[in-house]
């Protein structure tokens, strides 16, 4: 079976492009409606058989539900199962059946009963909410984003569910309770950027989930009831693999969670939070010497050489020890202690450590197989400097400002990037935070690395030309995107001209998301954008000059993206009134400051649209929205 | 259109993003400020109305615009510089108290709308009600009047009087 869908022998089979994980969705993924009873072979195949003179192979529309299913099940990535559901109605419908892992990038894009309906055989789901923008304060509270729709339909449609992950959504005490009492087999909670839960839900999951593996919280906000969850895994339990609750505030009770970590022979992931002190983790890490994954929490204690004596024994003992994080406002006299880890590692992530100096790069010096690197602007370039030399299989960096709204001095500046590209070939991914930027760097820097997949530059200061020259930027981002032809993620920023997004827009043709900020002259600037970027998913603006035509002149390319967030730009409620007509399967919200409760039926269509939120949907207009968002 | 930002030469340290201080903007030469940080004490962006001018018109005529700034530069609340930004919150004449973390707030908008989430007693609704807070010298003082980011880091603790 293997070999015959290989050789497509009809026009109608599989198309080239699904054995590439970048191939676009198929359109098949919004029939959510779709009725599809299995045995409709409808579709034209083509006579499979052209083995003339040997026994007939079946022809490829009788290949029985069981062969298809199986023969899905080695295209992992959702993409190529869209491809394959596009094909015909037959396997179509062994597709959805037999999807087993389901993203739902955008939990307003479709209904949840419809999602869970239309693949009943989910065992893993992730489902994202507010838009990205609500990372930095952009989003009111209270915006919408609530998973217990989704978690009622799961409960209901989906009970041998494993794994479940929220991102940016607001997930309550009563959701964890329900995720607690209806998955007999669950095993993966992984809450990211959530809110609108506390410890007592926590304790509801760890009490009642039975086969957890993973409890991984990341960045969430987590009210503190004081309940003590951790006590809650039964003393039996011991199937816990990772562990990471570095986000949360309060205590933890040491000695359970000690006992935890002893029994739990599979751990391989331990993040802890800023209430377990230095000695402790010593402890921690004597009972769990097997760990991969440590996040080491709070760090500053006093020097005391036993303690220090005490660490390195305890890190000495971790051989598996790969990746390393944690709140260090380290006193640098411990860094030593982890010198024996160094070599081992691939990731390391100092980007809430305050640590500086020598001591740092020396400890980053040593860690010759790093790949990923997130590290603080108190690095700067120098360390930076020494990064390139040492760290030769850098494949991520990001560089975070220790003082972003200070009116400090530039500790950072572009000569740090410009090293690092220059000397690790393997590097892709960068996030970097500077105060000051130069085309002559960029282009160099776009030179020294094509393979750039993302490349996310936030220059301090709005509107910062090339400090040499006095120009815009425009040169040193075209370079960019030109160089680097897989490019899939841009962040633009420093001085921009409409020309910046003419090269964007011409030369983007792999870009997923694109950043914008204080940049662009006049509608134009949009209009490349959108008229370009073949397979651009998510376009997020803020404080530029784009106004209405751009938007209405592009209406149809917004249903081929996820999502478009227009902040403080130049739009007026009448295009917005435009679009929403002219494009019936796109929602179209605005939104006001809290505060200001006109009804947006009664305003004329002059009136300025502080916040535009588009995104394509099947659900139609989402019932949730709180008094200061409006669905034109 | 060209625009002068009066970023001094490189090795000029000090003149990068002096965002805090109104002396400082006053004092450089001839260009003007960019922006003033988030600061809601005046009766133009309490209300929202200041988006007759300032919002619909974003060309960079910097400078005679007052704009707010919130969200940049673009780091997520966890990656700012951490503080205890937990703030317990009481109403007159409702007994529970709560808790509200500023941090996760970025202007006093946002705050007071999470503050009529918090306390929805309908028998308030609608009437004029003032947020004070406790500074960091133990004086009571009306919300409002100072930067956001400031108050972030001076407040103490909040009262919602009714007027």
């Amino acid at each position: 079976p293997a070999a015959s869908l290989s050789t497509p022998s009809s026009p109608d089979a599989l198309p080239a492009a699904a054995a590439s994980p970048r191939a676009p969705p198929a359109r098949a993924s919004r029939r959510v409606a779709s009725p599809g009873p299995a045995t409709a072979r409808a579709a034209p195949m083509g006579r499979g058989g052209a083995r003339d003179g040997a026994a007939a192979a079946p022809p490829w529309h009788s290949l029985p539900d069981e062969v298809l299913e199986h023969a899905f099940s080695f295209l992992p990535a959702a993409a190529d199962r869209g491809a394959a559901a596009a094909v015909c109605h037959g396997w179509l419908g062994a597709e959805r059946r037999s999807r087993r892992r389901l993203a739902v990038a955008n939990c307003y894009a479709a209904a949840p009963r419809d999602a869970v309906d239309r693949f009943p055989s989910v065992r893993a789901a992730e489902v994202k909410g507010k838009p990205h923008f609500a990372d930095f304060g952009l989003v009111p509270p209270a915006w919408g984003a609530e998973a217990a729709p989704w978690v009622a339909a799961a409960a209901d449609g989906w009970p041998l569910l494993e794994e479940l992950s929220f991102k940016r959504m607001v997930v309550t005490d009563e959701c964890l309770e329900m995720i607690a009492s209806s998955f007999r087999n669950f095993q993966v909670l992984r809450l990211v950027s959530c809110e609108g839960f506390s410890t007592a839900g926590l304790a509801a999951i760890t009490e009642g989930c039975r086969n957890l593996r993973e409890l991984d919280l990341q960045e969430n906000y987590i009210e503190d009831c004081s309940s003590h969850w951790l006590s809650y895994f039964p003393e039996s339990f011991t199937s816990l693999e990772t562990l990471n609750f570095s986000c949360l505030e309060g205590e933890v009770n040491f000695a359970v969670l000690e006992r935890l970590v002893s029994r739990c022979r599979n751990l391989k992931t331990l993040k802890l939070n800023n209430a377990i002190p230095l000695d402790k983790v010593a402890s921690l890490l004597r009972k769990a010497p097997q760990l991969v994954e440590l996040g080491t929490g709070k760090f500053s204690a006093e020097y005391h050489s036993d303690l220090f004596a005490k660490l390195e024994a305890a890190f000495a003992g971790c051989k598996s020890l790969r990746r390393l994080s944690g709140a260090w406002d380290a006193v640098p006299d411990y860094l030593p202690a982890f010198y024996c880890v160094c070599e081992g590692l691939t990731s390391l992530n100092l980007s809430y450590a305050t640590v500086r100096g020598p001591e740092l790069i020396k400890f980053i010096s040593r860690c010759k197989n790093l790949q990923q690197l997130w590290v603080m602007d108190l690095i700067e370039d120098h360390g930076l400097a020494v990064v390139a030399g040492s760290c030769s299989k850098l494949q991520e960096l990001r560089v975070f400002p220790s003082d972003p709204f200070g009116a400090g001095q530039v500790l950072l500046t572009e000569r740090g990037l410009v090293d690092v590209s220059a000397s690790c070939p393997m590097l892709e991914s960068v996030l970097y935070f500077c105060g000051q930027m130069t085309n002559e760097a960029l282009i160099t820097i776009a030179k020294n690395r094509p393979n750039f997949t993302c490349f996310r530059l936030c220059i301090l200061e709005p509107r910062t030309p090339d400090y040499v020259t006095r120009e815009s930027l425009d040169a040193g981002f075209s370079a960019i995107v030109e160089s680097c032809k897989g490019l899939r993620r841009l962040s633009v920023s420093g001085l921009l001209t409409d020309l910046v997004f003419k090269s964007i827009g011409a030369n983007g043709n792999c870009l997923e998301m694109l950043s914008i900020a204080f940049a662009g002259n006049s509608d134009l600037g949009l209009h490349y954008i959108l008229s370009g970027c073949k397979t651009l998913k998510k376009l997020e603006i803020r404080d530029c000059p784009f106004g209405n035509k751009p938007l209405l002149a592009n209406a149809a390319k917004l249903e081929t993206m996820r999502s478009l967030w227009m902040s403080s730009c130049s739009l007026t409620l009448g295009a917005c009134r435009q679009l929403a007509e002219k494009m019936p399967r796109l929602t179209v919200e605005i939104m006001n400051d809290p505060g200001r409760t006109c009804p947006v039926e009664s305003l004329p269509d002059d009136s300025p649209v502080e916040t535009l939120y588009v995104y394509r949907t099947i659900a139609g207009p989402r019932s949730d929205t709180p008094d200061y968002v409006q669905i034109v | 259109m060209e625009l002068e930002l009066g970023l001094a030469p490189p090795n000029d340290a000090g003149s990068c993003g002096k965002r805090r201080s109104a002396e400082a903007f006053g004092v450089k030469k001839p260009t003007l400020p960019l922006f003033l940080r988030d600061d809601d004490d005046d009766g133009d962006h309490g209300n929202g109305e200041d988006d007759t001018g300032d919002a619909r018109d974003c060309e960079i005529s910097m400078g005679n615009k007052r704009k707010r700034l919130v969200g940049w530069p673009p780091v997520k609340s966890a990656h700012r510089p951490r503080s205890n930004s937990h703030v317990k919150v009481k109403m007159e004449g409702v007994p529970i108290g709560r808790k509200v973390d500023l941090s996760r707030h970025a202007s006093y908008h946002q705050l007071h709308h999470t503050l009529r989430l918090m306390f929805p007693s309908t028998s308030h609704h609608g009437d004029p009600y003032a947020v004070t807070y406790e500074d960091v010298d133990g004086d009571w003082v009306l919300v409002g009047d100072v930067p956001w980011e400031d108050f972030v880091r001076s407040a103490k603790r909040l009262k919602i009087l009714l007027v």
